[in-house]
């Protein structure tokens, strides 16, 4: 196990140094010459050059990403020369609200989609499967921002019960300090989610129906209820665990549009704004943040699936 | 369908033993399974009465309705199943309509159940001693140290060793034998009246089987339960069973004591799946009887007789009328018009010799451009000869570990084969008999050693020449599902061996194919037909033809047919000897099935753990076998005479066969072997000559070795 | 954003009905049409497929029929409500709300089409080689996807809108370069599945060359999971096309997909112009959805087909 660990880390090392490779080279890409985007092009060829040579910008490519690659090492994602401050900083100032938001979101839909794909695996056919099935599948034809924007209509605009944006405090915890005016931006994030996880988990919970192990399980004179929840639930979680560690930069880009939507401050409406100015180490700085909890997201997700399942316990 | 209950009253049961002694009794039971477009009756009308103490066997080919009838009695028709008529009394309680909460204290407390598939019958992610404790938990009110104690004690009943380390231990950490006895412990903790085992030993190695059985049988009488054995095998109905019912397509054709059904059974089916039975004491040259054609469709069953299409016996009385199960002697009910009497005797042409073959004999299967395929020059000697062949696999995809820790599939094989004949390689699940195959046709590349086939060393051969080589050297697959396109018409797939060789214009090719078919005994028709549209058997003669299509040489046979019902395998390993005759075939035939080796091949080899451990003539090999696995091995097989003792009584092998990452030192086989002594440990021992062409590498034989002998391979 | 997921149909396999000498064969059926009965026989998906006759034909053929002003701006006719000469008004530059809803659509639907077979496309000849390689080649290459993968789609299709200025082609090659990967994934685990049937094996020992397996055994085979994928992958376009739409990535004036004109339209929803929003929001919906349930049906066939196999 301890091996299984050691050898997905490195595996993820890997990739990680790939992600940092593919951002630097769009950053590099992407912004042409620093020197001219920051100046303006107004200013002279020679100050051009002299501010990409004082910055380093005119070494070779492998030099710069060695430099590049170092800064990431010592923690340090770049400057964003258009907000005029650190990326990191940046960065740090907007992460916890985002945090918040997505792993309440994140939480609350597993804590839907669980119980409700074993259901209506459970139901199949039934008239209460075909509804939610139903609706699963409308809400996830749905474009993200439909989905917000039918909340706010009919919640904010004609109920008039929720208002129609986030709470605009920059303290991280504004989701429990004003639940009232974070319930519509929480809901639309978990509805997405929810419509993904829950046919995932529902066709899990269908092979693991078909198992032989719960034909026996039936046969030792277990009732239904007991041998879902002693039985069932726990292998057919297990797929489900991996999906949520790859379904990470969905929930992001879900919180992206969540943010926009609703005016509520963090690393999505951050990178928004950076996309408006074309603020790439901002941009690019998210990503890279972003890639990396995914490939966390991915191994943390392995070795819980290993914890669960001894089968795949190797070595 | 016809409700038949009421039977059992109107033909008393004629030594009627006291209503208290019936554990379950089964009357008329109906169960139909609701299909897509329509309901198939699956069991119809089967009555099944089961005393204490008693096992009763349950035989029949796949999809006759026997599985249903026992999750009928538990309960546990798959979905859209349901029963349709009858009755099922247990210890006089009625089991059918008994609503759920009541029918779980009864499953798993007074009836359990076993299946087939111990690899995928026990949860994943449980300990044993979990999965053991449950029913106890559930049905006694256990606290969870009587469970852990009770479930102790239960693997200790079946037999297993260390049973406290075994407890906190994953199904995947065990063996398929240990894990049915898991099943089995499982099942009696709560000392079930009744056990309805489902094939409890199809899945697991002959050896296997016979230690299982044996436990059943023992736990049964210790335990005083009554067991309904559910199987194929009327070998193993012959040792294990005190009665007998025999089923075809959801209906019970007959029903005897095991002895009585043996000796003087009535119905032509019964008669004929006995015959179909392979026997080690049968004689060699005799094809073997098959039965024609194939179980009706329960969707669209036939009026009359379910048996009629395919009995020799049948009249136009068989076709239109059903016949009503009635009772021939005391405790001998039948269901025939045209009963017959008794076995087939042994001796005489038990069938014309070839059953299946065509009404025209076609002209042999012409290459269609002689040129192109004209056949390399025979060589004198042996027409394959392995050498030394080893393989090795890295285990887990690291590269950096290959070397310390691999799977020895195959380690140290030699053998030849002369043209025409016919070698045949035993050995259990995991001995690498399968993966020798596929290097034999250069599937796999051996990790040291060489193939000689024809003439050519394979592994000296690249590109166009391999590609022309395997002309001459054709195999046979398992899996006849899996061997055959699903996207190809059966006219594309036969014709793919001369395309894929660039022989014949098409016309030729068609000319060629046809008569291919002739030869397997199969309608041009089914030229326009895709594989899924056929039988298992059928598939297999595809198959068959498509091997045959390059003329080859050699064909290579890897289980071809252990994925058969036993009628319709008759079939095949009939026609596999016939073509052989016919166009000087050489073959190699692997199987796990010491009676189909017995049957084809005219030299025998003996596979232990990527070894070869003894090779000889089917004589030396079943009448005079020097290697103590060769014995146990053929010890363990049941014989289907009640007359013979139950096998595994000589106790050879107790243990299952290691794990091939990490092999025993010295003689592979010593850990199971009963005469292992020290030496078996520190030396490896090598082939010494018995007779001649008579070979096994052993340090203490059953039988004395040639003293001339010098030691060979 | 979706993602397609594997929802294998979990009922028991029916019955094999038996066949057999003696007995009556069904009318000769091919793997496809058995396919396509089983497709037909599922009503949710001869509705998905009827939704998308019927908005391929409204956006491409409608404009032809129902004929509007969709490039010269119109201030006195702007925001008018339902009915008169507009069946769904008209929004705040006086265009025909219907008639944009077309204009919008066939946008839409072309850069999904478009963008879901270059994926396709990309992503089927990578997993191919990466499948029929194998070793140190395949470990590569799916190291390549898994670092890809990592980094969030929407994210990396946004950041590179940014430097290219939006048309049906840009859109279409910026979401399809993305978004190989998933059937990458797919054509590498159905090759290496592939690869080890034993209709395989028989071919290479009848002396098929490689090529010959390729073309005869592997891409017959593995057309079914590519073609369920497109249809998945057009669904997942349309959405990220309509996200980028929404965010102010998507197409410039006078083009217009259904992103962009959701956009346009939120602003005036507060003020109660709803048909700015519900008419193209449900188009969206619907032709996202008919995608899934084509998909669906389809991979359920292929199901069908490979357990009667």
């Amino acid at each position: 196990m301890v091996q299984y660990v050691l050898r997905r880390l490195g595996t993820s090392a890997i990739v990680i140094l790939g992600v940092s490779l593919i951002t630097f080279l769009l950053l590099h890409g992407m912004s042409g010459s620093p020197g001219r985007a920051i100046l303006g092009v107004q200013a002279s060829a020679e100050a051009v050059a002299a501010f990409d040579r004082e910055h380093g910008y005119d070494r070779s490519l492998a030099v710069q990403y060695l430099d590049y690659l170092g800064g990431l090492l010592h923690g340090d994602l770049g400057h964003s020369y258009k907000l005029n401050q650190s990326v990191n900083a940046l960065l740090a100032e907007n992460a916890g609200r985002t945090a918040m938001l997505s792993a309440v979101a994140l939480l609350l839909a597993i804590a839907v989609a669980v119980p409700l794909g074993v259901f209506q695996a459970v139901k199949r056919n039934s008239v209460g499967d075909t509804v939610l099935t139903a609706l699963t599948f409308v809400t996830y034809s749905m474009p993200v921002f439909l989905l917000a924007m039918l909340l706010i209509q009919f919640f904010a605009m004609g109920l008039g019960v929720l208002p129609a944006q986030a709470a605009q405090s920059s303290s991280d915890f504004v989701i429990f300090t004003e639940p009232r005016a974070m319930l519509l931006p929480v809901l639309t994030l978990t509805g997405v989610t929810v419509a993904m996880y829950s046919r995932y988990q529902r066709s899990a919970a269908l092979d693991q129906l078909a198992q032989d192990y719960i034909r026996v399980a039936r046969a030792k004179g277990l009732s239904m209820r007991l041998v879902l929840t002693r039985h069932l639930l726990r292998n057919a979680c297990v797929p489900l665990v991996t999906l949520v560690g790859m379904s990470i930069p969905l929930l992001l880009a879900g919180n992206l549009v969540v943010e926009s939507v609703f005016n509520y401050p963090g690393l999505g409406l951050l990178f928004f704004n950076g996309l408006n100015n074309q603020d790439y180490p901002v941009l690019l700085g998210y990503t890279l943040v972003a890639a990396t909890l995914t490939v966390l997201g991915n191994l943390v997700a392995d070795v819980l699936v290993a914890a669960t399942d001894p089968r795949t316990r190797r070595a | 369908m016809p409700a038949r209950a009421g039977r059992s009253q109107m033909n008393p049961d004629a030594h009627p033993a006291p209503d208290d002694t019936s554990v379950l009794a089964i009357e008329g039971l109906s169960t139909g399974i609701r299909l897509r477009k329509s309901d198939a009756g699956v069991v119809d009308g089967v009555d099944l009465r089961l005393r204490r103490g008693e096992t009763l066997g349950l035989v029949g080919e796949s999809g006759c309705g026997k599985s249903m009838t026992g999750l009928s009695v538990m309960g546990l028709l798959p979905p859209g199943g349901r029963v349709t008529a009858g009755s099922i009394k247990l210890a006089g309680q009625e089991l059918v309509g008994l609503p759920e909460k009541h029918y779980q204290r009864i499953r798993g407390n007074e009836i359990a159940m076993i299946f087939q598939d111990p690899m995928t019958s026990l949860n994943p992610t449980k300990t044993i001693g979990d999965q053991v404790a449950e029913p106890v938990r559930l049905h006694r009110g256990a606290s969870p140290k009587q469970a852990r104690d009770r479930a102790l004690e239960m693997l200790a009943l079946v037999g297993i060793a260390r049973p406290a380390e075994r407890l906190g231990q994953y199904p995947h950490e065990l063996s398929g034998g240990l894990r049915q006895r898991v099943m089995i412990a499982m099942a009696l903790s709560c000392e079930p009246k009744v056990l309805i085992a489902d094939e409890p030993t199809t899945a697991l190695d002959v050896t296997v089987q016979a230690q299982v059985l044996r436990l059943l049988h023992d736990l049964k009488d210790r335990l005083g339960m009554a067991m309904l054995l559910i199987t194929h095998d009327m070998g193993v109905i012959a040792q294990w069973a005190d009665r007998v019912s025999v089923m075809y397509a959801g209906g019970i054709v007959e029903s005897a004591r095991t002895g009585d059904l043996f000796t003087g059974m009535r119905h032509p089916y019964a008669q004929a799946l006995l015959a179909c039975t392979p026997r080690l004491t049968q004689p060699r040259e005799q094809a073997l009887y098959s039965i024609p054609g194939s179980p009706p469709d329960l969707a669209h069953p036939p009026a009359g007789c379910r048996f009629a299409a395919r009995c020799a016996h049948a009249t136009d009385r068989c076709r239109t009328e059903e016949p009503v199960p009635a009772e021939e002697r005391p405790g001998h009910t039948l269901a025939c018009w045209n009963p017959v009497d008794g076995p087939l005797p042994a001796t005489a042409p038990t069938a014309p010799l070839a059953p299946t073959a065509p009404t025209v004999a076609p002209p042999a299967t012409a290459p269609a451009d002689p040129a192109a395929l004209e056949p390399l020059e025979r060589p004198v000697g042996p027409v394959l000869a392995v050498d030394d062949l080893a393989r090795e696999y890295a285990v887990g995809g690291s590269r950096l570990r290959a070397g310390r820790r691999g799977v020895k599939a195959v380690s140290g094989v030699s053998f030849e084969v002369a043209p025409d004949r016919t070698f045949g390689l035993v050995g259990e699940s995991g001995c690498g008999k399968s993966t020798l195959a596929r290097m034999i046709v250069a599937l796999e590349k051996p990790s040291s050693g060489g193939v000689t086939a024809l003439g050519a060393e394979l592994g000296g051969l690249r590109g166009r020449g391999l590609r022309r080589h395997r002309r001459d050297l054709q195999m046979m697959f398992q899996d006849p599902f899996d061997a055959l396109d699903p996207r190809m018409r059966i006219g594309a797939i036969l014709r793919e061996p001369f395309a894929a060789q660039g022989v014949g214009s098409a016309k030729e090719q068609l000319a060629a194919i046809r008569d291919l078919l002739d030869e397997v005994g199969l309608p041009h028709s089914v030229l326009e037909r895709y594989p899924h549209e056929f039988s298992g058997g059928q598939r297999q003669r595809i198959a068959l033809a498509r091997a045959l299509a390059l003329n080859p040489h050699v064909i290579v046979a890897d289980e071809p047919v252990s994925a058969l019902d036993v009628s319709i395998r008759s079939q095949v390993l009939n026609l596999m000897r016939r073509l052989q005759a016919k166009h000087g075939l050489t073959y190699v035939v692997i199987s796990h099935d010491l009676t189909v080796v017995r049957y084809l091949a005219d030299t025998v080899g003996v596979m232990y753990l990527g070894k070869l451990v003894e090779v000889g003539s089917p004589d030396d090999i079943y009448l005079r076998a020097a290697h103590p696995y060769t014995a146990g091995l053929i010890a363990a097989i049941p014989e289907p005479d009640p007359a013979a003792g139950p096998p595994g009584d000589q106790d050879g092998m107790d243990a299952e066969m290691p794990s091939p990452f990490d092999p025993p030192s010295g003689c592979r086989f010593r850990t199971r072997c009963p005469r292992a002594q020290a030496r078996c440990a520190e030396e490896e021992p090598v082939l010494r000559g018995f007779d001649p062409g008579h070979t096994a590498a052993c340090h203490f034989p059953l039988r004395e070795p040639r003293p001339a002998a010098a030691p060979v391979g | 954003m979706t993602e397609s997921v594997t929802d294998k149909p979990g009922g028991p396999a029916a019955p094999t009905a038996r066949d057999g000498r003696g007995v009556r064969l069904p009318d000769t059926m091919s793997g496809w049409r058995l396919t396509a009965r089983e497709f037909v026989q599922n009503r949710l998906a001869v509705s998905g497929l009827g939704i998308i006759v019927f908005f391929v034909l409204f956006c491409f053929a409608g404009p032809y029929l129902y004929v509007t002003d969709q490039v010269t701006v119109d201030p006195v006719s702007s925001l008018l409500a339902p009915g008169g000469g507009h069946p769904l008004g008209t929004d705040a530059q006086g265009f025909d709300v219907l008639g944009r809803i077309m204009l919008g659509g066939r946008a839409s639907l072309q850069i999904g089409l478009f963008a879901a077979l270059i994926a396709t496309g990309i992503g089927t000849l990578y997993g191919t080689i990466a499948g029929l390689a194998g070793g140190v080649v395949d470990g590569f290459m799916m190291r390549v996807v898994d670092t890809l993968l990592s980094i969030p789609f929407l994210f990396i299709v946004l950041i590179v809108a940014t430097r290219f200025s939006s048309t049906v082609l840009s859109l279409s090659l910026i979401l399809g370069a993305f978004s190989w990967l998933a059937p990458a994934r797919l054509v590498r685990a159905e090759v290496l599945t592939l690869r080890s049937r034993g209709f395989v094996a028989a071919a290479t020992v009848m002396g098929a060359t490689r090529a010959r397996i390729v073309a005869r055994h592997l891409i017959p085979n593995a057309l079914g999971v590519v073609i369920v994928n497109i249809t998945f992958q057009v669904a997942d376009a349309i959405i990220a096309v309509s996200l980028l739409g929404f965010l102010g990535f998507g197409l410039n004036y006078p083009d217009v997909e259904w992103g962009t004109q959701l956009s346009a339209g939120v602003s005036y929803l507060l003020a109660g112009s709803w048909w700015l929003i519900y008419p193209v929001g449900g188009c969206l919906v619907l032709v996202v959805m008919a995608f899934n349930f084509v998909g669906d049906a389809l991979r359920d066939s292929i199901d069908v087909r490979l357990r009667r196999r």
